[in-house]
């Protein structure tokens, strides 16, 4: 009986296989993701090489104040955060100016803008996963085939299995293949060479791609084995899709909005046009009653208390808008597309966590570049960034998503389990 | 043939659903190796509710089960090795072959290394026309698509066969096929029970006939006992009868 095991269980996988090859559903389903992830690389490529173009316009000389970073090569894959990271920060006594970073120049994409990997995965893919999983049991039952295939020597366990495998295998290999083949032809681009680093970002950010589709296929098969009609399945995919994608992200933020005070970047800057306007006032009405016309202690104070004012402000500012970040990621959470996007940026190194390590280094390079200032020197010291470590990224979170994403994993496929084992297959 | 042990039993059979309908009301039965018993009986008579129970998909309330001794509850996947099945509107995978379907199911019942000819001898044993073979299954009609069914059934060689009203819908030209088929099936020495509400070809084909009502076996007729009786006059006789008290 054990040796009647693998082979009863690849006799379903290699079933499900075929019917999916012989599928209209199949083929389309294939199709529109080969387009659309096709599609994406080329006009990110392009969009990626056009940065790089710019970069090397607004890149800092030698000597100049000025923080900015290239595009990331892995952008192309997860946008994420980089057209913020790669803004140009210009350190002056008085602060930091954000300049516009690297842009595309042709303005159409702000009207038709291109879905990223991570976009295509979180959307299209979660979606065709769906597709794949809803009718695995209902349907089966409303044709009678369940009835007659467990009418043999065949466990529910391994037909289950069967039909995950199967599946699975018909929706991740197509994938993977136009996945690593479009990751190859961008590599063949000398500009664009991705470092052993990057490839093996970009192995995760694919098998976090893979734990993701899995998850909405378990999802399928499980509201699938809980209805009787493969129709009324699909209704209730379909809200839990458009729920779990679209509405949970945005809720959570509106939410977490409600739950921590955060002023707008304009009323910061409010407020820091005051502090000034006050300080300047006060430093011309002190100068002229003790009459000093020289650039003295009493411009040397106003500046220190001007400084001492704007940097509490922004920090408090950055307190309340980190907490306000995590805040609004721990709601998101509910949702595993949010994980999802989380994990996956972060991996490359276009998400939140790094853009916040990026603000610290522009703010420590900040004090550096003032220190030189106070000594003297004319000559800015030159801005370096090191992008945070895989080791890093996973301990700071990646890994709890990573972990989340199993979880919902394991949750959506136990209670399949759980539906089939308990289904009516009359 | 009588001291043969039946190799299709029901104990004491009950079934109450969650609602408390009593769809099976302490069924008693056995089908030998080479016997066909035909369950004869209106629609709600407990006919499908007796071949669930025989293939586990539900639980009975009391009364057990058996296929060549086995208990189906206990041990329903060694039970299911014995038995093969055919429904009533054998649906199959349409965008499969006639073969790839037969393929599939055999393998599912043990049957790992046959060849393409063997598949080929199978369907042509029911009478599936030869170009029908590699078709897909969707283009088929009713008829070809029991044919394929018992093909199924045939193939998997099991020592017995349970039929839910498998001639249900079926032309008289591909029902006669169908009855020829499970007399071959019969000579072979396999265990046949059928649900029909064919009274015609139950008496044609069966070597015991039970008629169905509320739940209940209300009658049991060998063979010899119906040369003497008319069938159809008994089943009619049983249905116009009061309802039966729970």
């Amino acid at each position: 009986m054990p040796r009647r095991t693998p082979v009863l269980l690849w006799t379903i996988v290699r079933k499900e296989i075929v019917a999916n090859l012989l599928s209209y559903k199949f083929f389309i389903a294939i199709l529109l993701t080969t387009l659309l992830l096709f599609t994406s690389f080329f006009v990110l490529y392009k969009d990626y090489k056009g940065r790089l173009a710019d970069y090397e316009l607004v890149r800092a000389k030698p000597g100049e104040p000025i923080a900015v970073l290239p595009p990331n090569p892995l952008s192309i894959f997860a946008k994420g955060l980089d057209e913020a990271m790669t803004r140009s920060f210009e350190i002056s006594r008085i602060g930091i100016d954000v300049f516009a970073g690297q842009k595309s120049g042709n303005i159409i994409f702000a009207f038709f803008p291109t879905p990223d990997f991570v976009y295509i995965v979180k959307v299209v893919l979660s979606l065709v996963a769906l597709l794949f999983g809803f009718d695995q049991v209902s349907r089966e039952k409303e044709s009678g085939v369940l009835r007659l295939m467990m009418s043999n020597s065949v466990s529910r366990t391994k037909i289950l299995a069967g039909k995950w495998l199967g599946n699975f295998l018909s929706l991740s290999v197509p994938f993977l293949l136009v996945t690593i083949l479009g990751f190859v032809l961008i590599n063949l681009d000398p500009l664009v060479r991705f470092s052993t680093s990057s490839a093996a970002r970009f192995f995760l950010l694919v098998l976090t791609a893979i734990i993701y589709i899995a998850l909405f296929l378990s999802l399928g098969i499980f509201v699938s084995a809980l209805t009787r009609r493969a129709a009324s399945s699909l209704v209730i995919l379909l809200l839990i899709w458009a729920v779990t994608v679209f509405v949970v992200p945005n809720l959570g933020t509106l939410l977490a909005r409600q739950m921590v005070d955060v002023p707008s970047v304009k009323a910061l800057s409010e407020k820091q046009d005051q502090v000034w306007t006050r300080e300047v006032l006060q430093m011309e009405i002190e100068r002229r009653a003790k009459n000093d016309r020289g650039t003295g202690d009493i411009v040397k104070k106003h500046f220190n208390v001007i400084n001492l004012e704007l940097n509490q402000m922004e920090e408090d500012y950055r307190n309340r808008f980190d907490r306000l970040v995590r805040l609004s990621k721990n709601i998101n959470r509910l949702s595993p597309a949010a994980s999802f996007v989380y994990a996956t940026t972060e991996l490359t190194g276009t998400g939140i966590g790094e853009e916040s390590h990026l603000k610290e280094n522009v703010l420590r390079y900040k004090d550096s570049v003032l220190s030189n200032l106070e000594r003297g020197e004319k000559q800015a010291p030159s801005f370096t960034y090191r992008y945070r470590s895989v080791g890093q990224v996973l301990s700071q979170g990646g890994l709890f998503d990573l972990a989340w994403l199993i979880f919902f994993n394991i949750l959506f496929f136990a209670m399949g389990y759980v539906a089939f084992v308990r289904y009516d297959v009359r | 043939m009588a001291n043969q042990k039946p190799l299709l039993k029901a104990e004491d059979l009950s079934k109450r659903y969650e609602d408390g309908v009593l769809a099976l009301d302490h069924i008693n039965l056995g089908v030998r190796g080479g016997e066909v018993y035909c369950l004869l009986g209106a629609n709600g008579a407990g006919k499908t509710t007796t071949i669930n129970l025989f293939l586990n998909f539900i639980p009975p309330t009391t009364g057990t089960c058996y296929i060549k001794g086995i208990d189906v509850t206990k041990d329903p996947l060694e039970a299911k090795k014995y038995v093969s099945f055919v429904s009533e509107n054998v649906m199959l995978y349409g965008n499969f072959t006639a073969r790839q379907n037969l393929e599939f199911f055999a393998k599912l019942g043990g049957k790992t290394n046959l060849t393409k000819e063997q598949y080929y001898q199978v369907m042509r044993r029911v009478s599936l026309q030869e170009k029908a073979f590699e078709q897909r299954v969707k283009t088929f009609s009713k008829g070809m698509r029991q044919k394929l069914g018992i093909s199924i059934a045939i193939i998997k060689d099991a020592p017995a066969v349970l039929l839910d009203e498998p001639t249900a819908g079926l032309d008289p030209k591909a029902a006669e096929e169908f009855l020829e088929i499970l007399t071959e099936l019969k000579g072979e020495g396999k265990a046949i029970l059928m649900s029909t509400h064919d009274i015609f070809r139950a008496k044609e084909i069966g070597d015991r006939v039970g008629i169905m009502k509320e739940g209940r076996l209300v009658m049991e007729r060998t063979r010899e006992e119906l040369q003497y009786e008319d069938l159809v006059k008994i089943y009619i006789d049983y249905m116009k009868s009061e309802p039966l008290t729970a």
